[in-house]
């Protein structure tokens, strides 16, 4: 059974409608990523969720109580902001007992509460001291603390990374999954980056405009994107985009192919190109190609190019891994 | 170069507070001295005038005065705060009232107050306030709501909504967010708010001549009294006396503003 449901959810502000009516149903102990461009509704959707906005219509369901009205801070969920959010006048410990507090818990149970999770997150250290003295990523941690320490029912993150380093964030991604397997909880996750959703999600939800395009696990949104949306949003570097006379003699308005789909083949091959720019990681080089045909290709192969910039090259993309989509951008399957 | 930095400082100094300087010294000389030397040094320092304004209450009681105005001036600010901290968090909050509300009750501080006057002194006398400590401590509520309310508005504008979101998600009403929260965070402006608001309260005169007679004068208006305290001409070392007397209580404030003031800039600088 969901865990979580919505059932023609939307929010409307003033005259405009950010999430027109939307279904979706989130299962016990899932990891799901709402992702999408900056104003696409992400954050909407999940404050709706978590209660700090109402519903324009439709319901939500959390265990198949309809909650749609029950206010923010009985739905048993917690929630872990993008500025962490820390009240700065607390102590961390004080920050964690006061939902505790607020539970009506007795002391004895919230010190052991507060002891337990600062252990879990290795944040005892810090207990004593206030935000202000804290880093950026141990602030992060203080806010999970304060959320794990409820024990909610799901847990609900907006952006939470996004205010660290590129270092940290790849770190704290890997402790936010390892916890997510220590306690089996439920997790949405929301970010607009989408390696993010790639790595952590068991499930993503692809939002734009505030519309659903698509919802998968990571893996069927990368080999089987519903439309062009999604499948330009998913994977770095960008899917090639092909239209015009290449596309319609493969009986699509648009063909799609993933740069590690393209094989360099001196000469011939379906498509003629000319080399314009190398970037070269090491691991893997980027070729940015210009075809007669196809237009703009880019083509990404492991290890160093054995290419240079101005030859004339041939292109074949990989059997079976050519994506076709018809005029509205939709999936020829 | 420094010299004469610290020169024209100590000019400007002098000029500005020459009035207070002038007050202090002839609270300092006999009625005698002031009649005779005009000038700047006290031949023979005596503390008469404060003696007798101390001692004789007979007439007119300072003690009574500085309670009065010490009562009332509380009243003034303690309960503009009450006020206006609810109604700030509302407004910045909701939005209700800041494009509209906000600046026509800011410039009620432009409106003179004798203005009010006059329906206030015939309210008084209906509701039965006249000449009380808490009738006045009343009106002065109202002279401190615009500056309280805007200092407390933008106090409360710093704090960043996520940490109310995240208070109501951890199940806090508004009262608890407004005592447990915003009031601890923001408490460098609500101090002074309040010494602010004690000090605009005590310095007031115009409602403590208007609506007090004798149970709940002002120090404000009682040291007028002293001018002409033995019936015949002014009363000059008394009446300074009185005044110097009369100002310290704003004047150490003054200077707990001056701090605070400090205090509440770093501490804006550390939130999150
Ligand atoms: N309180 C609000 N009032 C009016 N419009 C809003 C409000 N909150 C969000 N929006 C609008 O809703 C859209 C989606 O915003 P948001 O959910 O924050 O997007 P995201 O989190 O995906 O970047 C944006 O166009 C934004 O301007
Ligand atoms: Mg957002």
């Amino acid at each position: 059974m969901a865990q979580i449901k919505l059932d023609g959810t939307s929010k409307v502000f003033g005259d405009i409608t950010v999430i027109p009516p939307l279904d979706l149903e989130i299962g016990k102990g899932e990891f799901v990523v709402f992702v999408g461009p900056s104003g696409s509704g992400k954050s909407t959707l999940l404050r709706l969720i978590a209660g700090l906005e109402q519903v324009s219509g439709g319901r939500i369901y959390i265990e198949g109580r309809d909650i749609t009205t029950t206010p923010c801070g009985d739905r048993g969920l917690a929630m872990v902001f993008q500025s962490y959010a820390l009240y700065p006048h607390m102590t961390v410990r004080q920050n964690m007992a006061f939902p505790l507090e607020m539970a009506g818990e007795a002391k004895a149970s919230i010190n052991r509460s507060i002891e337990e999770t600062a252990h879990v997150l290795d944040i005892t250290r810090f207990l004593d001291r206030r935000p202000a003295q804290l880093s950026g990523g141990q602030r992060q941690r203080v806010a999970i603390g304060r959320a794990i320490v409820r024990n909610p029912t799901a847990f609900l993150f907006d952006e939470p990374l996004s205010n660290l380093d590129a270092a940290l964030r790849s770190s704290t991604r890997l402790e936010i999954m390892k916890l997510h397997q220590q306690l089996g909880a439920t997790m949405i996750y929301v970010t607009h980056d989408q390696v993010e959703a790639m790595t952590m999600a068991d499930r993503i939800v692809v939002l734009n405009h505030g519309k659903i395009e698509q919802v998968g696990t990571p893996q069927e949104l990368y080999e089987r994107p519903a439309n062009l949306f999604v499948a330009e949003f998913i994977g770095a570097p960008r899917m090639n985009r092909i239209e015009g006379e290449a596309a319609a003699a493969l009986g699509a308005g648009t063909i799609g192919v993933r740069p590690e789909h393209i094989r360099i083949v001196q000469e011939s091959g379906l498509w003629q190109a000319t080399v314009e720019v190398i970037e070269n990681l090491g691991a893997e080089s980027h070729v940015h190609t210009r075809s007669d045909v196809a237009g703009p290709l880019v083509v990404r192969m492991s290890g160093s190019p054995g290419v240079k910039i101005g030859d004339r090259i041939g292109l074949s993309p990989a059997d079976g891994f050519v994506h076709r989509f018809d005029r509205h951008g939709m999936a020829l399957r | 170069m420094n010299i004469l930095r610290w020169l024209v400082f100590g000019i400007a100094a002098i000029a500005m507070n020459f009035p207070v300087i002038v007050t202090l010294i002839t609270s300092f000389k006999s009625a005698k001295e002031i009649a005779m030397n005009p000038g700047l040094i006290v031949q023979a320092p005596t503390f008469a005038n404060y003696a007798r304004v101390l001692t004789d209450t007979s007439r007119f009681n300072i003690y009574a005065y500085l309670f009065n105005s010490t009562v009332a001036a509380f009243i003034g600010s303690f309960l503009a705060l009450l006020l206006t901290l609810p109604a700030a968090y509302a407004i910045v909050r909701t939005g209700v009232g800041k494009k509209h509300l906000l600046p026509v009750v800011a410039n009620l501080r432009a409106v003179p107050l004798v203005v009010f006057a006059i329906p206030l002194y015939m309210m008084f006398q209906f509701v039965g306030l006249l000449d009380t400590r808490i009738g006045l401590g009343l009106i002065l509520t109202i002279v401190n709501l615009p500056l309280s309310l805007m200092m407390m508005v933008n106090a409360i504008s710093d704090i960043p909504g996520e940490i109310d979101e995240a208070a109501r998600m951890d199940r806090a009403s508004a009262f608890v967010i407004l005592r447990r929260i915003v009031g601890p965070v923001i408490r460098p402006a609500i101090v002074t708010a309040f010494i602010f608001g004690f000090i605009t309260a005590w310095n007031e005169y115009l409602f403590g001549l208007m609506l007090t007679t004798r149970q709940a004068v002002p120090i404000t208006v009682g040291s007028s009294f002293f001018f002409s305290a033995s019936g015949g001409g002014v009363q000059w070392g008394i009446a300074s006396a009185v005044m110097v007397l009369g100002a310290m209580p704003p004047a150490i404030l003054g200077c707990l503003i001056y701090r605070q003031l400090t205090g509440s800039m770093t501490a804006g600088a550390v939130k999150g």
